[in-house]
C-alpha cells in the first residue's frame, strides 16, 4: 500500500504568491467556520483550489487541516476512508488508530466505526477541516452512504470543504435549509473586471488599456484559467492590443487556442516534452526523462512551475508534479494530432517506469494505453497473489474487467482470479460460465508439460493452485444453491488437490463444516472447522481463525459440551491477545461467547463482565455478527435478571441490526422474541406466532428446526394452562417424543436436556408426579458434567418446584438462582456452597492492608474465631491462600457491597 | 416511423450533443467516432453513434471535464443519423 504516490495525496497545496485579494470570496469561506460542510462547486479551472489555499492559509495556528487529493481509485469505500483517516490523523493523531487495519480487509466501514472515528473528532480541542479535492472522482454509491452519515454526525468543532467539479450525491438541499452549507460557485469564483484588472496588472505585469482589460474579461468571463492563459500569451508580446483584438473576436474554445498560443511560443524541445509527457497522469524527473528519451526532467519541472505552465506540485519536495487537466487535455489534443503514431510508444514507455518501480496498477493502465493487452494481463496476472492475500479483491476485479473479455477467456489464471473476486463481493451471475472455461483447460495444465496454444499463463506458480480453486468455488456455489453432499464432494476435492497451499483447504473444509452443520451432523462438522481452524492459523489469517472458533463453540454448545466450548474460546483469546499491535477483529466476540456459555451455566456475574469486556473494546472490533450477538445474549442476561421488558427492547435492537450469512440458523429470532413473550405471561401473541410462522407440531422435526420446535412445545403447554385443553397437552407430548429422538440421535445433549425438563412439565400438569420427577431427574444428571443451569430456571415455578423435589447439589444451584422475577440475595456469587454474609465480610477484609489480627480486632471476634472463618471461605473458594482467595473473590465480584444496582 | 422497441434507451443510440463555444474538428479525436459542426450561433454540435448509456456518461464527463458549457442533448432515431 505504501507507495510514494500516497504522500502526494495528501499533501497541501501552498498558496500561491502575488494573488489577487478577493475579499467577498474570504467572507464567503470564512462562514465554513460555522458550517458542517463548505461546498466549493464549480468546472475546471475556476480557481477552487487557489481559493481554499488562499484561505486556508490565514486559519488560526491550532486548527487543523486535513486535505486529501482524490482520484478515481478512491471511489472504492476501503480506499476512500483508509485515505480519509490518513489525512485526518496528520492532525488528530489517535482518530481511527483501531479501526484503519480493519479497512483493508473489509469493504465499506460500518456505522459503528464510523461513529467511532467521529468520537474521536469530537475529542479534539481544535477546529478540525477535512478538505477533499477532486471530490467528484470519487463520489459515487460507494461512499455517498458513509459520506452521509459521517455530516449528519459531525461534532460542532468538525467541519467537511469538499472541492469538486460536479454537486456531490449528499443531502445538499437539507444543509442548505438547517443553514449547516457555505456553498462557493463558478459564480463567486469568475473573477469580475476589478479583479481581472487588478490580476493582469499587478499579477501578470501587463500593461493594458482599460478597453483592453474590459475585452479580455469578456471573452474569459471571468474564466480565471483562461485569464492566466492570455496573461501568459501576452507576456513580452509587442503588439497587445491586436492579439486582444484578434482573440476577443475568435470564438474558438478558449482554452484551445490560448494553449495553442502558448505552446506555440515555447522553444522546440519543450513543446516537445509537454506533448510527449502530457500522457502522464503525474510527472517525476525520472519519469519523464523515461517517456522523453532526455535527461534533465527535473530541471524542466521545476522552469515549468516557475513559468507558472500549468504544473502543479504534488509535494513539498518538489519530486511529483501534476499537469492542471485542462492543460493536459488540449496537450493531448495537440499530441494526438501532431504525432499520433508516438502515442502508442509513450504509452509503453511509462509502463515499463512502472513496472520498474513496483507499481503494477498505472503500469497495467499505461499498457492497456498502449494496446499492449498481452502485457498488460501479464501483469496482472503477477499482481494477482499479493493482491488476494491483501484481501483486495475489489482491485482484481477492477483491473481484469478492464482486459478484453477474449484475453481473460484465455487466461485460466485471469479467469479464477475473476471467480474470486466475484464471489467475494457476492456476485455470482457469472461465475458458473467462467469456472467452466477454467475447467474446460485443466486436463491441459499439467505439470511440466506444455501448454496447449490457445491457452496463456505468465505465473507458473498460480497453475498448481487452479484445479483445486476451481473445487472450492464449486463447493461453495453448491453451498449457496443449497445442495450439502454436493457441497462436501467439492469441499473434499479441493483439499485433495491442494499443493503447498493452506488457504484453499481451510476454505474448503469451513464449506464443508457449514454444509455438515446444516444437516445436523455436528460431529463432522466439527471436525472440519477444527481443521479449518488449523489452517488458517498455519496461514496466519487470525482474525479468520476468531470467526471459525465461534462455529466450533457453537456446535460444541449445541452438544452440550459446555465445557470444550469454553476451552474453545479461552484458547482462541489466548491468540487474540498474544499477539502485539492492535486489537484483533472478533476479539469482542470471543468475549461473548464465553458470556453464552457463563449464562448456560447460571454464571451471571461472569456474564455481565464478559458482556462488559466485549463492550469496551468496541463495536467496531466485532465481526459481522457481533452487533447481533452482544444484543442477543445481553438478552439471555436481563431475562436470567427478570427484566423482560429490557430482554425485548434488546432482541427488537437485534433483529435489527441482524445479517443473514450461511451459516444454519438454528435459534430463529423470531422463536427467542416468543419464549420471551411467554414469560411475560403474553400467550395470545406467542400464540398468534405459532399459528402463523411457527413449525406445526406434527411437521418433520430436524436439527433446523428444534428451537423453533421447542418453542411451539412452550406455547401448547401455555395454552394448556391458559385453557385447560387436554388436547394441547398431548400434541406436546407426541411431538417431545419424536424431538427427544432425533435431539439423542443427533448428539445434542443440551437439547435432550431441555427436552426432558419439558416432559417433566406436561408430566406435571397431568399429575403425574412420579413420570415428572423421573424426567426431571434424568435431566439434572445429565445436567451435573457440564454445569447446565440456565435450562432449569426458565421454566418458572412448577419447574423450579420439581427440581427442588429432586433434592440433588445441582438442584440447590440451580433453586439458589431462582425462577424469574425472584431476585435471590446476591451471596454466592455462583458457588455451589454459597459464602454466608459474615463470611463475606470477612472476605472484604481480606482484601485490605489489614493483619490476620487486625482484621479480628475491626470484627471485634477472636483470632481463632477468624481462623475457623477464613479455613470455611478458603474451601468454599476452592484455594489455599489469601492472596489466591482474594483473587477469586475479585473474579467472582464478591467484594462490591452488597446494596444492589 | 418505425416504433422503436422496448429496451432500447440501453441499446446504442445517436446522439446529438449541442456545446457552448466553438470546438475546433480536430478535437475529433478525442471523441472517437463523433463528428463535430460549428454553428452559426456560436455553438458547436456533436453528433453520431453511442455505444450505450455508460459511454454516453462518459462523454458528457469528457465535456464537463474540458470546461464546455452543456445547451442541449436529444437523442435521434438510429435509421436518421442526420436529422
Amino acid at each position: 500500500m505504501a507507495s510514494p504516490l500516497v504522500g502526494t495525496k495528501l499533501y497541501r497545496p501552498q498558496p500561491r504568491r502575488g494573488l489577487v485579494a478577493r475579499p467577498r470570496l474570504s467572507e464567503r469561506l470564512e462562514r465554513a467556520a460555522e458550517a458542517r460542510l463548505t461546498l466549493v462547486s464549480a468546472p475546471a479551472g475556476f480557481g477552487k483550489t487557489t481559493a481554499l489555499t488562499a484561505w486556508l492559509a490565514v486559519r488560526p495556528q491550532q486548527d487543523g487541516v486535513a486535505w486529501l487529493s482524490l482520484d478515481e481509485g478512491d471511489a472504492q469505500a476501503a480506499s476512500f476512508w483508509t485515505y480519509v483517516i490518513t489525512a485526518l490523523q496528520g492532525v488528530a493523531p489517535d482518530v481511527g488508530a483501531a479501526v484503519l487495519p480493519l479497512l483493508q480487509s473489509s469493504r465499506a466501514p460500518s456505522e459503528a466505526t464510523l461513529a467511532t472515528i467521529l468520537n474521536e473528532l469530537g475529542a479534539s480541542p481544535h477546529q478540525l477541516y477535512l478538505v477533499l479535492d477532486d471530490y467528484h472522482l470519487a463520489d459515487g454509491p460507494d461512499i455517498a452512504a458513509g459520506m452521509t452519515f459521517l455530516l449528519h454526525h459531525l461534532p460542532p468543532q468538525a467541519h467537511l470543504v469538499i472541492s469538486t467539479r460536479a454537486d456531490p450525491d449528499l443531502p445538499l438541499a437539507r444543509l442548505r435549509a438547517s443553514g449547516d452549507l457555505v456553498e462557493v460557485r463558478a459564480a463567486d469564483l469568475r473573477f469580475t473586471l476589478a479583479e481581472t484588472s487588478a490580476y493582469l496588472t499587478d499579477t501578470a505585469g501587463l500593461e493594458l488599456t482599460s478597453d483592453a482589460v474590459a475585452a479580455l474579461e469578456t471573452r474569459t468571463e471571468g474564466w480565471v484559467s483562461a485569464l492566466q492563459l492570455a496573461a501568459l500569451s501576452l507576456e513580452g508580446r509587442p503588439d497587445a492590443d491586436a492579439f486582444i483584438d484578434h482573440f476577443a473576436g475568435d470564438d474558438r474554445y478558449i482554452v484551445d487556442y490560448l494553449v495553442e498560443e502558448v505552446l506555440s511560443r515555447q522553444p522546440e524541445q519543450l513543446h516537445t516534452f509537454l506533448l510527449q509527457t502530457s500522457v502522464l497522469d503525474r510527472l517525476t524527473a525520472g519519469l519523464c526523462e523515461t517517456v522523453t528519451g532526455r535527461p534533465g526532467g527535473g530541471a524542466v519541472l521545476e522552469a515549468l512551475e516557475r513559468q507558472n505552465l500549468f504544473v502543479i506540485p504534488l509535494d513539498d519536495h518538489r519530486r511529483w508534479y501534476r499537469y492542471h487537466q485542462l492543460f493536459a487535455d488540449v496537450l493531448q489534443a495537440h499530441l494526438h494530432r501532431e504525432r499520433p503514431d508516438e502515442v502508442a510508444d509513450l504509452h509503453r514507455r511509462a509502463g515499463g517506469w512502472y513496472e520498474q518501480a513496483g507499481e503494477p496498477g498505472p503500469a497495467v493502465h499505461h499498457a492497456l494505453a498502449a494496446g499492449d493487452v498481452d502485457h498488460a494481463a501479464d501483469l496482472v496476472e503477477l499482481a494477482i497473489p499479493q493482491l488476494r492475500r491483501d484481501r483486495r479483491e475489489a482491485t482484481i476485479r477492477g483491473w481484469i474487467e478492464g482486459l478484453p473479455e477474449e484475453l481473460v477467456r484465455r487466461r485460466p489464471v485471469l479467469a479464477i482470479g475473476l471467480v474470486g473476486a466475484l464471489m467475494a463481493g457476492n456476485d455470482f451471475a457469472d461465475v458458473e460460465g467462467r469456472l467452466r472455461d477454467v475447467e474446460r483447460w485443466l486436463p491441459a495444465l499439467r505439470a511440466g508439460e506444455p501448454l496447449p496454444s490457445e491457452i496463456v499463463v505468465t505465473h507458473q506458480d498460480e497453475v498448481a493452485r487452479l484445479p483445486a480453486a476451481v473445487q472450492l468455488y464449486r463447493a461453495a456455489l453448491a453451498l449457496i444453491g443449497g445442495d450439502l453432499s454436493g457441497t462436501v464432494r467439492h469441499a473434499e476435492r479441493a483439499i485433495a488437490l491442494s499443493v503447498d497451499d493452506d488457504v484453499i483447504p481451510a476454505g474448503a473444509s469451513a464449506l464443508a463444516g457449514l454444509a455438515h452443520w446444516t444437516s445436523g451432523d455436528l460431529e463432522a462438522a466439527h471436525r472440519r472447522y477444527a481443521a479449518s481452524l488449523g489452517g488458517l492459523q498455519s496461514a496466519g489469517h487470525l482474525s479468520d481463525v476468531l470467526g471459525c472458533t465461534i462455529a466450533l463453540a457453537d456446535i460444541r454448545i449445541a452438544q452440550g459440551r459446555l465445557g470444550d466450548a469454553l476451552a474453545t474460546y479461552q484458547a482462541a483469546l489466548q491468540l487474540a491477545v498474544r499477539r502485539s499491535g492492535p486489537p484483533l477483529r472478533g476479539t469482542p466476540d470471543m468475549h461473548v461467547g464465553i458470556a453464552q456459555i457463563a449464562l448456560e451455566r447460571g454464571d451471571l456475574e461472569t456474564a455481565r463482565q464478559q458482556l462488559r469486556r466485549a463492550c469496551d473494546l468496541g463495536e467496531h472490533l466485532g465481526l459481522p455478527q457481533y452487533p447481533y450477538r452482544w444484543r442477543a445474549t445481553t438478552a439471555v442476561l436481563r431475562e436470567s435478571e427478570g427484566d423482560l421488558a429490557a430482554a425485548m427492547d434488546l432482541l427488537d435492537e437485534a433483529q435489527r441490526v441482524y445479517i443473514g450469512d450461511f451459516s444454519p440458523d438454528v435459534r430463529p429470532l423470531s422463536a427467542r422474541i416468543v419464549r420471551v413473550q411467554l414469560a411475560r405471561g403474553d400467550v395470545d401473541t406467542a400464540m398468534q406466532w405459532a399459528g402463523a410462522h411457527g413449525p406445526a407440531a406434527t411437521d418433520d422435526v430436524s436439527y433446523l428446526h428444534e428451537f423453533a420446535h421447542l418453542t411451539v412445545v412452550r406455547v401448547l403447554l401455555a395454552e394448556y394452562r391458559l385453557r385447560g385443553s387436554e388436547a394441547r397437552l398431548d400434541e406436546a407430548d407426541a411431538l417431545l417424543d419424536r424431538l427427544l429422538a432425533s435431539a439423542e440421535n443427533g448428539g445434542r445433549r443440551g437439547s435432550v436436556i431441555e427436552v426432558l425438563t419439558l416432559q417433566a412439565l406436561t408430566h406435571q400438569a397431568r399429575g403425574d408426579l412420579t413420570g415428572a420427577l423421573a424426567r426431571c431427574e434424568r435431566a439434572l444428571t445429565m445436567a451435573r458434567p457440564e454445569g447446565h443451569v440456565r435450562v432449569f430456571t426458565t421454566e418458572g415455578e412448577p419447574l423450579a418446584a420439581l427440581v427442588e423435589a429432586c433434592r440433588r447439589p445441582t438442584a440447590r444451584e440451580a433453586s439458589d438462582h431462582g425462577a424469574p422475577g425472584r431476585r435471590s440475595a446476591r451471596t454466592g456469587g455462583g458457588l455451589v456452597d454459597p459464602l454466608s454474609a459474615r463470611e463475606l465480610e470477612v472476605l472484604r477484609l481480606l482484601a485490605t492492608d489489614l493483619d490476620g489480627p487486625g482484621i479480628a480486632r475491626h470484627l471485634m471476634v477472636s483470632v481463632n474465631t477468624l481462623r475457623t472463618h477464613t479455613k470455611s471461605i478458603y474451601a468454599k473458594l476452592g484455594v489455599t491462600s489469601r492472596r489466591a482467595a482474594v483473587r477469586r473473590a475479585q473474579q467472582l465480584d464478591l467484594l462490591s457491597t452488597p446494596s444492589g444496582r | 416511423m418505425k416504433h422503436t422497441a422496448r429496451g432500447s434507451s440501453h441499446r446504442s443510440g445517436h446522439y446529438r450533443i449541442r456545446i457552448e463555444g466553438r470546438l475546433d474538428p480536430r478535437w475529433v479525436t478525442r471523441f472517437a467516432g463523433m463528428t463535430l459542426a460549428p454553428e452559426d450561433d456560436g455553438t458547436t454540435v456533436i453528433t453520431g453513434p453511442v455505444v450505450d448509456q455508460a459511454a454516453l456518461h462518459g462523454l458528457l464527463r469528457t465535456l464537463r471535464d474540458l470546461g464546455l458549457p452543456l445547451v442541449s442533448l436529444t437523442r435521434t432515431p438510429t435509421d436518421d443519423p442526420y436529422a
